[in-house]
């Protein structure tokens, strides 16, 4: 009887195990988008930093492929925010994403720990009897 | 100051277990390591951005028309004459240029240069203080260690 509980126990850590294995490596996943992310708000914000400190009549060109195209000063500018705007908004929502990964993953070890305890206690209790 | 608050670090650290002790060594080693590459990686730029001050003031020394080779490959050059040597094109990142002056081009040059100096000298400060931790960890893990080998 306990012998069959006890191998219960043993799958029941195994699978909770995984979960926690792959949460772990999707938080990691999580992690590197996010420093991508972050890179390309600094260069972004760089750029925008100069194109504040240029004259109205300034010539902008943007590298399209391996071409240059003369663009609007202006123009140049609102892209550059509204992609800004674009990453701090994708950090932002990575960032919850994280948060609730690591929720789950605490609270996945949690259980593992008490699965553990509770199979400590049964043979334990086991080989008493 | 400095050195009483980094004895009572070392102190929360004396209070850790050994396992405690190797996550905060291993942890604190990887945030060295990943400043120093980001020190490495600022340099790198720095030095590039010197060689683009370089070039704008050699080029800022010759007149129109002079002779120069343009270099279409790594390899391979075409003789020119220069058009416009009080005009260049500024890479400003994510694909944008800016056609800037010469002087306004050097002025580019120097303020990235500036800007990555103070920088790295952040960094710089951060690295060793990290560093520190680093070492007060292994140094105290070292102890704990030797510590257990002899009680047992």
């Amino acid at each position: 009887m306990s012998s069959s509980n006890i191998r219960d126990l043993q799958r029941e850590l195994e699978n909770k195990a995984n979960d926690l294995s792959k949460l772990q490596k999707d938080i990691a996943k999580n992690h590197q988008v996010r420093k991508k992310y972050t890179i390309q708000l600094g260069e972004n914000e760089l750029v925008l930093k100069e194109l504040d400190l240029l004259k109205e009549d300034a010539n902008v060109y943007k590298l399209i492929g391996p071409v240059l195209v003369k663009q609007d000063l202006a123009e140049a500018n609102a892209n550059v925010r509204k992609r800004i705007e674009y990453i701090s908004a994708e950090l932002k929502r990575l960032d919850s994403t994280v948060q609730d990964l690591e929720e789950k993953q605490n609270s996945k070890k949690e259980t593992i720990l008490k699965l553990q305890q509770k199979m400590q206690t049964l043979q334990a209790g086991k080989g008493k009897a | 100051m400095a050195s009483s608050k980094s004895a009572s670090g070392a102190m929360t650290l004396e209070r850790m277990s050994v396992e405690q002790l190797k996550a905060v060594k291993e942890q604190a080693d990887m945030e060295v390591n990943l400043l120093q590459d980001s020190l490495t990686n600022i340099g790198t730029a720095t030095t590039r951005l010197e060689l683009a001050t370089t070039a704008l003031n050699d080029l800022s020394l010759r007149s129109h028309g002079s002779k120069i080779l343009v270099p279409l490959t790594a390899s391979l050059y075409v003789p020119a004459t220069l058009q416009d040597p009080h005009h260049v094109l500024v890479d400003i990142g994510t694909g944008y240029f800016v056609e800037k002056t010469m002087p306004e081009g050097k002025d580019y040059c120097e303020r990235k240069i500036n800007l990555l100096k103070s920088n790295f000298d952040q960094l710089v400060e951060v690295a060793s203080k990290k560093k520190n931790v680093a070492d007060d960890a292994g140094v105290i893990l070292q102890a704990k260690l030797k510590q257990l080998a002899s009680s047992s």
